[in-house]
């Protein structure tokens, strides 16, 4: 075969060296389409190669057909997004190259060339591997067989109309599940499906705080999670603290902006449990043990208030720590405490000369206020009785007491030298950053990790000024969604929608709401009734993952009473939602580029709990999955080179990415494009059935007929109209100003002008310049805008009632719970650098540049101990269950933590059995809070959420 | 054989490589993926230490000894690692529900291109370990061509790179025992020897080699040797900061690293302990030779003067504002270039 082989292509080689004489096929030569470019320095005109040798075989291979702008539409975040050439040969995807042709923002910045990672530059090759689904499947044998019949895509979504009108009609529209994935563009791919569930009322799960993004902690301490700075305003830190995060692998084409930052002066600390691949290249490397990192930010707050680092005028101005507190209740002292008719919100403050008085909430501005940090004052209430109260700052110094640098370093295994070396650094940067992390999100006590980290910034006033500040959840999107989903609706019913929203926006100004403030009480009012539902809390109540924790109040020390009688407590007084209602069960999901069963902690719950109850299940997507697998249906969707598209982004990469459709695929379809025809399929099924009505969750009637009609805007967006509805959004947005579509899609990408009024952008509040780098937060810290917190300010003190059951109104460390049994080993996790979620998990030159199969991580003393040795194979388990895996021995993984990194496909565990399975994800019950200004759930945030890195498990040699 | 004119070279910033492999996959993508070159990586990221790709490469021997070509053992398939095969259609379609999971199909693997990814060496808390990207170092004394019997391997008068004349390679593979770097593979299905050609169809166009444009760490400069404006002659000559890799082998590599940095160590007691550096210098040195040292410490003098606010040309180097300054003039935009067919 290969003897053959060689013979064949040295004569492909003389058909070649003819071909350049005029006789033939597929032979290219070149020429330069403009002159801009550098001539080429070593050939000239009288050295142009002729075809005779070798060497034109690897310049015929570099050659293309043609050149189409495209990126890759997942959601690969903080690396969000890189404008790829595709290069065409032959009607299929040949390779593709970064663009690389990104302005530079300013002269003392580098800039954003070439962006792009080893995942990108191979999905010319994952678009035509095995796993690609090539035309419409349907289950024939029992879930999860394998056994598949090819089908129509006419049949397909027959057959799914009919299950979902069904459902409709006899048990309700909130029965119909959406699961939306990584796949989510928030361009022409969502569009049709936000279309069709507005319309038909199905229930769409956030799924934010599920996948462990929530950053509680944030949430609770900013009243939002979204804040970043652009990766270029690095340049103008002087200490960034890479604290729990892992760049190298999860900011690939943003890590020369840390590694050249440090060149320009920046001290780059990495605080982390283990040596990571971004470790190596830091200043210092500050060793933590896991889920301890509250412990260490609050040895690091002690030193600074015990040595007087404190920048007490930011505090003073932007935090709560001037802020009053009972001493009886420990709650704020409130308007409502002086006076019968006080303002349940209204919290105070002591003023020198002026005494206790509301605290400003218009706006930051002290307007010379001497607002006391200490101090003991003696209050009147309204009934009479008196009161002390203390400002928090007070409180806070004496609970740090609790955190000295020694008693930190017995927690977090940190010298106590280190953490006042850290604390010191911190007060005397003049700007000091932190890279964003989404890994304490996933623990069950991340919430206290985030609040002391926010705190440490807080104290030495490291947020606005360039360079600076802790950041939370990076996203930017173009704001023109909304506006398209509504536009559907005939112009009556739009000015109805539209005056009623103009009104409520001047009443919500009136009384004192900023814009952003504006924006999530409207996102609140949808989780109220429903139209906006938690996925975590979905997943918890009606695929009964609490079963994982049953055994939690034995795993958690704190924990005095189960959180199941929380839940219900939260549910019955509306802190928290849950749709459909507890008891009223979910019958068709639908996932839209999303693999559930890879994702979610304690999964075999899940095919044991809700498939069952589902009568339907189909998954949409490019590739099977762990979950297409499990379903009745896969529909094959266009992968991302085959769709015009556009995505959102993130402050650190502040260009929307756009681009063309490049070829097409067998039977794959644009998301769309399906769902437009989803949408056909209900019409005409319900036509043909002869029904009519239906009703909504709130009771009111809706109709199935027109319902195309209105999907498509009367025909204006059909199935073959992706194109005009990822240009209808950005003709729509308010924060891509001058950006025109044609220049858009051809070009790739185009600067944000603003941050936009959108739910997931609008929190990052700052100034969007042409030609200057992005630091969040200026809008607080310069223009006083106040924070959307009850307070109006970043907030470390929380009397909500859990908060105060729990002990945690401030800033505290909690010894992590034993999730799963008492083992010796920690199970953590991280984002990979081999794969965005699953995408590339299984991918065949991905798995070559590993080990071909998952592997863990292990410390060679506790393999040695356990009488393991690199590359053995072992069975991990724990009071759930137990899986196998190979191990991988790493010095640099800390003695006790063993690793699994991100999104290993169950498919690719012996008998299926992925390792989420030891994963119980128990709930906190604090995060089952809300009723307060701030902490009742809206999008993204303040819901509870799905952790895991405070798994224990044991393993042994299989 | 009368010297090229011109050579260049490519200087490779360990300090910035963050070991994504995009390089890697780059040229994967763009050179190897024809029927016997699938198990090839021209270009290859690893772990140091460690056992690298081929596997111990650095005890196989070849390249020279005080002027004198040193015997060397040809890498086999299973040092590189073969290019694995998967079940896919059998787990996604093959109906044996959980009964079947996707594996290397055929023997088990002990090895690959990247295998002992982010093992490193040392002990926690003070494990060390950093990336070395290599490619053909195009050497200015290269063992392969010397050892080549058919005269197949030439080096190009004007640019110095070096390449494998496929058509009078007859598949004696003298070149893989003879090259150090063991960075020649086999194609079994064309019979001949094959490696990184350094994109010479790129460069005749003026465009940047795939692994040094793709590269996303911006670690990789490319330039002429000779070409004092550029960051190559800066880095190597001026700055004496890049240091071709095992000089031992006495093949005049064309590649050159920026060698690594680490933070400091602890003590057993947790304190700092900056009596010795996390990365051992001996380790160092047996890679790089003891200038490395001098670089290191070049490094950090500059690097102390933009801590304390002042201004440093290499740091500015290194930087590299303007992304496309790095490529010393080959830094045309490819998708510029049109293709007719004949």
């Amino acid at each position: 075969m290969s003897a053959g082989a060689g013979v064949t292509r040295r004569g492909f080689l003389r058909t070649a060296a003819l071909g350049a004489v005029g006789l033939g096929a597929g032979v290219y030569f070149w020429r330069l389409r403009s002159a801009t470019g550098a001539a080429p320095p070593s050939v000239s005109a009288g050295t142009v190669p002729v075809y005779g040798d070798w060497r034109d075989v690897y310049r015929e291979r570099w050659a293309w057909d043609k050149v189409v702008r495209s990126s890759h539409w997942v959601n690969c975040w903080y690396q969000a997004h890189c404008a790829w050439n595709v290069y065409v040969k032959d009607g299929m995807v040949w390779r593709e190259e970064q663009a690389a042709d990104y302005p530079q923002v300013r002269p003392d910045v580098p800039d954003f060339n070439p962006r792009g990672c080893q995942k990108g530059a191979c999905f010319s090759e994952r678009m035509y591997d095995p796993a690609r689904v090539r035309h419409p499947l349907k289950r024939v044998g029992s879930r999860g067989s394998g056994k598949w019949k090819r089908i129509s895509w006419d049949q397909a979504l027959d057959e799914i109309a009919d299950s979902m009108i069904e459902t409709i009609v006899e048990e309700g529209t909130d029965r119909i599940i959406y699961d939306l994935g990584p796949g989510i563009s928030l361009g022409a791919q969502t569009a049709g499906q936000a279309r069709l569930r507005t319309l038909l009322d199905s229930t769409s799960l956030d799924m934010n705080t599920e996948i462990g993004d929530g950053h509680r902690g944030a949430a609770e301490t900013f009243g939002k999670i979204v804040f970043e700075r652009s990766a270029d305003d690095y340049f103008f830190s002087d200490l960034i603290l890479c604290w729990g995060a892992n760049p190298a692998y999860t900011q690939i084409p943003n890590a020369h902006f840390l590694t050249e930052a440090r060149y320009k002066g920046a001290e780059f600390v990495c605080i982390s449990p283990d040596y990571s691949a971004s470790a190596m290249h830091a200043d210092h490397f500050i060793a933590v043990k896991p889920g301890t990192d509250a412990a260490l930010g609050l040895g690091v707050a002690h030193v600074l208030v015990e040595e007087d680092l404190v920048d007490r005028d930011f505090v003073r101005e932007q935090t709560d720590l001037p802020m009053l507190v009972r001493e009886d209740t420990l709650r704020f002292l409130r308007g409502s405490d002086l006076s019968a008719a006080g303002d349940e919100d209204e919290l105070h403050v002591h003023d020198a000369a002026r005494g206790i008085l509301p605290a400003p909430r218009r706006s930051l501005a002290l307007g010379g206020l001497a607002l006391d940090l200490e101090g003991r004052f003696e209050v009147v209430l309204h009934d009479g009785k008196r009161a002390w109260v203390r400002p928090v700052f007070s409180l806070l110094r004496e609970h740090l007491a609790g955190y000295s640098p020694e008693k930190a370093s017995a927690v977090c295994g940190t010298p106590a030298r280190q953490i006042r070396d850290l604390a010191r650094r911190l007060a005397r940067a003049k700007s000091a950053s932190m890279v964003t992390t989404s890994n304490f999100a996933k623990y069950y006590h991340g919430n206290l990790i985030e609040r002391a980290q926010a705190l440490v910034f807080a104290l030495t006033g490291n947020f606005g000024k360039k360079g600076s500040g802790f950041v939370g959840f990076p996203f930017l999107m173009h704001d023109g969604l909304e506006d398209f989903v509504l536009s559907m609706f005939g112009t009556p019913t739009r000015m109805l929608i539209e005056t009623a929203g103009l009104l409520d926006e001047a009443r919500l100004k009136l009384a004192g709401f900023t814009d952003e403030m504006i924006v999530y009480e409207r996102s609140r009012r949808g989780f109220e009734s429903g139209q906006e539902v938690s996925g975590a809390l979905f997943w918890y109540v009606h695929g009964g993952l609490l079963e994982a924790s049953d055994a939690l109040q034995a795993w958690d020390p704190y924990l005095e009473r189960p959180v199941r009688e929380v839940l219900e407590e939260s549910l019955a007084k509306g802190w928290q939602h849950v749709w459909p209602k507890p008891g009223n069960d979910p019958r068709v999901m639908i996932s839209l580029v999303s693999n559930p069963l890879r994702r979610i902690r304690s999964y075999p719950l899940l095919l044991k709990n809700l498939w069952p109850k589902l009568r339907t299940i189909v998954t949409i997507d490019w590739r099977m999955t762990s979950s297409a697998l499990q379903s009745d249906y896969v529909l094959p969707a266009a992968a991302w080179y085959e769709r015009t598209e556009h995505k959102w982004v993130t402050p650190l990469m502040p260009f929307i990415h756009a681009g063309e459709k490049a070829t097409s695929f067998q039977e794959a379809k644009s998301d769309w494009e399906i769902f437009a025809r989803l949408a056909r399929a209900v019409d005409a099924r319900a036509a043909l059935k002869g029904i009519e009505d239906f009703t909504d969750r709130s009771g009111r009637a809706r109709s199935f007929k027109g319902l195309y009609a209105q999907f498509s805007s009367d025909g204006e967006f059909g199935p073959d109209d992706e194109e005009k509805v990822a240009r209808t959004l950005i003709e729509n947005a308010s924060n891509l100003e001058g950006v025109e579509w044609e220049d858009l899609k051809k070009r790739g990408w185009a600067r944000f002008t603003s941050v936009g009024k959108s739910l997931a952008s609008i929190g990052n509040a700052t100034k969007i310049a042409p030609d200057d780098t992005i630091t969040p937060f200026t809008d607080h810290v310069f223009d006083k805008e106040p924070y959307p917190t009850l307070s109006r300010r970043i907030q470390f003190y929380l009397d909500q009632a859990l908060y105060v059951e729990m002990g945690e109104t401030l800033p505290a460390h909690k010894d992590p719970p034993t999730a799963g049994g008492n083992y010796p080993l920690q199970l953590t996790g991280g984002h990979t650098r081999w794969s965005i979620h699953s995408a590339w998990r299984d991918d065949k030159l991905m798995l070559q540049q590993q080990r071909g199969e998952p592997v863990m991580w292990v410390n060679p003393d506790d393999a040695a101990s356990r009488g393991i040795h690199d590359g053995a194979r072992v069975r991990v388990f724990n009071d759930l269950d137990s899986f196998e895996i190979m191990t991988k021995l790493a010095p640099g993984t800390r003695p006790g933590q063993v690793i699994v990194y991100h999104a290993w496909d169950n498919f690719q565990f012996p008998g299926g059995k992925g390792f989420q399975n030891l994963i119980p994800s128990p709930l906190n019950p604090v995060e089952l809070a809300g009723g307060q200004f701030h902490l009742r759930p809206m999008g993204i945030c303040l819901q509870p959420s799905h952790t895991d890195r405070d798994t224990r498990v044991e393993m042994e040699l299989t | 054989m009368a010297p090229n004119k011109r050579q260049l070279a490519m200087v490779m910033d360990l300090n910035k490589c963050i070991g994504c492999q995009t390089c890697t996959i780059a040229c994967k993508r763009l050179w190897t993926r024809d029927e016997g070159m699938e198990y090839m990586w021209w270009n290859s990221v690893n772990t140091q230490p460690g056992r690298g790709t081929p596997r111990d490469w650095e005890q196989m021997g070849g390249g020279f000894r005080d002027g004198h070509a040193r015997p060397g053992r040809m890498p086999t398939r299973r040092d590189f690692g073969e290019a694995w095969e998967f079940n896919h259609e059998e787990v996604f379609f093959g109906g044996k529900g959980a009964k079947a999971h996707l594996k290397v199909q055929g023997e088990e693997p002990d090895w690959g291109p990247n295998w002992d990814e982010d093992q490193g060496a040392g002990e926690y808390p003070n494990a060390y370990y950093f990336y070395l990207p290599r490619i053909c170092n195009h050497c200015t004394h290269p063992a392969c061509l010397e050892a080549c019997p058919r005269k197949a391997i030439v080096k190009r008068q004007e640019d110095g790179i070096v390449l494998v004349d496929e058509d009078r390679c007859r598949g004696y593979r003298f070149c893989m025992e003879a090259c150090p770097y063991k960075k020649i593979y086999f194609n079994q299905a064309a019979k001949v020897a094959q490696k990184c050609i350094f994109c010479f169809p790129r460069i005749e166009q003026g465009v940047a080699n795939a692994c040094a444009r793709q590269c996303p760490g911006r670690v990789r400069f490319l330039g002429y040797r000779d070409d004092h404006e550029a960051p190559i002659w800066k880095l190597v000559d001026q700055w004496k900061v890049a240091l071709p890799l095992h000089p031992d082998y006495e093949t005049e590599p064309n590649v050159f690293y920026v060698p690594p940095l680490a933070p400091p160590r602890y003590d057993e007691k947790g304190e700092l302990d900056e009596s010795q550096p996390r990365i051992p210098n001996e380790y160092l040195i047996s890679l790089f030779g003891p200038v490395v040292l001098d670089a290191l410490e070049v490094l950090k003098a500059e690097m102390a003067k933009t801590r304390g606010g002042g201004k440093s040309e290499l740091m500015d180097l290194l930087i590299a504002y303007r992304w496309k300054e790095m490529f010393g003039g080959f830094d045309r935009d490819p998708a510029t270039i049109e293709w007719t067919k004949a």
